[in-house]
């Protein structure tokens, strides 16, 4: 087995300077994939962070059944009232994994400066809650201050945040007074005072002049309700978001509430499409290097037999089987293959100490604020190029090996 | 272990109306005419004649390295035909050495292990091989040449690694096709020398083909091939060496 690894490894040297191509062809290949694959980590981590910390959602969220089809048109008919709020709380409680649950109501209607008014969609949460779930994100923007002006708090019952297309509509500045007015559960038109506290960027573009922060007091005393339209749920850990959801669910419907759990991913239709277009894109870039490392493998290989064909003939008359030189070239290829993928973990970790040293930023989609632009090791993925590159050299190398392999003795060793 | 292989009351090489044809083209080559040829354990034989009269495919014949378009190869009694590719490999590599008229070592290796290399292929250990090919290399007075590269060896020195290399599994039989063809007749006659001298201790067979009508005054046994038939044998069938063969060995 040495003298084969031996024979192998002189023979990679013996044309270095091609060795060195593929090497370099499968690293790049390696690296390009595992950067991709480090950028596609930490976009979707960004994400769902972005969608369960920093947007304060939580893992999931209990609605009232019915509300997520037909809510819209008639949001108040399937509220949770206060007492579906007992009872979930008195279910949550009982669960030590849950480590906070909150709150929300959401409400629309017209906002108005005194001269024109237009139509606003806003949430009304517990900011106290809200910040506790904001302070357990794992990503660098979840430290950033995403807003302009002043925090919600709960001893601002009317404070309230504009997203920064609404404000500059209505000419609003911060400590401005803002007339809310909406149709109470009863159908009556409610109108309420707010205090301008901050300015924010709406996650999705289409709603910058619409979107606003209230506080749940301030929602339900617009509504005129003490219902809300959902519960959010933090978990200590993500993992267990599955589980908890089968287990919230049939406990919730012992208590004989018709409630139905939404987790984080199926809420967040933003973070499903994405995969599914990094998806793509990483089976494009993926294909592309799977060429690439398979057409050097068989040139190199194919060049390597065309060479040593005299060799090949020698050690078949020395008594090599057939299999024997499939072996020795396999072993060749897959030689190349690790140490192309060598070269490609250290490249991956060139380009990731690199970003990580100069920190650069960039402006998402989705967000309007610079932020840091990350990409993630992520040494299990790093151990399937590796496994995968060095079958696919093998792979790739055992076509012309097995030609070679057959090729007629007497042949082989008159070839000059 | 100093056995020879072919310890049965067979012949080592039997030939039995083997012809050889080669297609070039619309005309058809036939190399051998149905040659009928017996070499037995511990002979030196030579096989000469002109070129292109058909003594590498011969050589290739006796050695498996090619089959017989008709006719039949019988090694140690056994039909060569009848054996898997992977079979054959395995007696090429326990009966049989080879030396080749452009040495072939393998480049990549040093001496020593391009020695070691038929040991290795058969499984044994790297320090049996190792020890096995120093005693070839001394014996073919290479002992300070073991790390060398071919490359860096002489035409004459790289055919002593070769010679060695053919010896180190202890075959029953060693081909040398034109073996000193590409040596000067210095080298090429030490070369001859070397083999029937180990031909003489160990009891090695030898079939080894030339042209150079020069080579041949040591042979006892000539084989003189003319298109592709064998002109003359000056010891043919030889039974009585079989009686002697078969009666030292009860
Ligand atoms: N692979 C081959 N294809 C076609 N003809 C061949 C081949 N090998 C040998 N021959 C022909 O067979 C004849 C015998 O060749 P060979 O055995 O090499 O002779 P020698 O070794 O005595 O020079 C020659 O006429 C040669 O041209
Ligand atoms: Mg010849």
């Amino acid at each position: 087995m040495i003298t084969w690894f031996k024979l192998a490894t002189r023979n990679l040297f013996r044309n270095g300077r091609r060795s060195l191509f593929t090497v370099m062809a499968i690293g790049l290949g390696f690296a390009a994939v595992n950067a991709l694959g480090g950028f596609t980590a930490y976009i979707f981590t960004s994400l769902e962070d972005s969608y369960i910390h920093i947007q304060g959602n939580g893992h999931m969220s209990i609605f009232k059944k019915g509300f997520l089809e037909e809510g819209k048109l008639d949001p108040t008919r399937y509220l949770l009232n206060e007492e579906d709020v007992r009872v979930i709380d008195e279910v949550l409680q009982a669960h030590p994994e849950i480590r906070i649950s909150t709150p929300e109501l959401n409400i629309s209607g017209l906002v108005s400066n005194g001269e024109v008014s237009t139509i606003f969609l806003a949430s009304g949460r517990v900011a106290s809650k809200v910040d506790v779930i904001r302070s357990h994100s794992r990503t660098k923007v979840g430290n950033m201050r995403l807003f302009d002006g002043d925090p919600m708090t709960d001893d601002k019952p009317n404070g309230l945040g504009m997203s920064q297309g609404l404000a500059d509509q209505l000419r609003f500045k911060q400590g401005d007074t803002v007339v809310v007015m909406a149709p109470t559960v009863s159908g009556q038109i409610n109108a309420l005072d707010g205090q301008m506290l901050q300015t924010f960027s709406s996650p999705v573009e289409a709603l910058e002049d619409k979107l606003m922060l209230v506080s749940l007091e301030f929602a339900q005393n617009l509504y005129d309700t003490t219902s809300v339209d959902r519960i959010n749920v933090l978990l200590n850990d993500g993992l267990l978001t599955q589980p908890m959801r089968a287990t919230l669910q049939s406990e919730l419907a012992a208590h004989g509430l018709d409630v139905e759990i939404k987790t984080w991913n199926e809420l967040s239709t933003f973070y499903t499409k994405v995969k599914n277009m990094f998806d793509v894109i990483f089976l494009f870039a993926f294909l592309i290097v799977f060429t690439i490392v398979v057409m050097s493998v068989v040139n190199t290989v194919g060049m390597a037999i065309m060479e040593r064909t005299r060799e090949i003939g020698t050690l078949r008359a020395l008594g090599v089987k057939r299999r024997g030189i499939v072996g020795l070239f396999a072993l060749e290829s897959m030689l190349l293959g690790l140490i192309g993928s060598l070269v490609g973990v250290l490249l991956t970790l060139a380009v990731w100490s690199s970003i990580a040293t100069f920190e650069p930023t960039w402006i998402p989609p989705q967000i309007t604020r610079r932020i840091p632009l990350e990409v993630y090791l992520v040494p299990k993925e790093m151990l399937w190029s590796l496994l995968a590159l060095m079958v696919l050299s093998l792979l790739a190398a055992s076509l012309p090996a097995r030609k070679a392999a057959r090729m007629e003795i007497v042949g082989a060793l008159g070839h000059v | 272990m100093n056995t020879i292989t072919s310890i049965g009351t067979a012949p080592l090489i039997e030939l039995r109306r083997a012809t050889k044809h080669y297609q070039i083209g619309e005309n058809p080559v036939i190399a051998l005419k149905g040659i009928d040829l017996i070499i037995q354990t511990r002979e030196f034989v030579a096989i000469w004649g002109p070129s292109g009269s058909g003594k590498s495919t011969l050589c290739n014949l006796i050695g498996m390295l090619d089959s017989p378009t008709t006719g039949s190869v019988l090694i140690d009694g056994q039909e060569v035909n009848d054996l898997s590719d992977n079979a054959r490999s395995e007696l090429r590599n326990r009966m049989i050495g080879f030396v080749f008229q452009n040495f072939n070592l393998v480049p990549v290796l040093s001496a020593l292990e391009n020695v070691m290399l038929p040991l290795q292929i058969a499984g044994a250990s790297s320090s049996v091989a190792r020890q096995r090919a120093l005693e070839r290399l001394a014996e073919v007075g290479l002992e300070k040449h073991v790390a060398h590269r071919p490359a860096k060896l002489s035409g004459g020195q790289q055919q002593r690694v070769a010679i060695a290399r053919a010896l180190v599994t202890d075959p029953a039989l060693v081909i040398a096709d034109e073996p000193t063809a590409n040596l000067d007749s210095g080298n090429a006659r030490r070369i001859i020398e070397l083999m029937l001298n180990i031909n003489a201790s160990h009891g090695t067979a030898f079939v080894f083909s030339t042209h150079d009508q020069r080579l041949l005054e040591s042979v006892k046994r000539r084989v003189l091939m003319q298109d592709g038939e064998i002109g003359s044998d000056s010891q043919p069938e030889r039974p009585a060496a079989q009686t002697r063969i078969a009666g030292s060995r009860p």
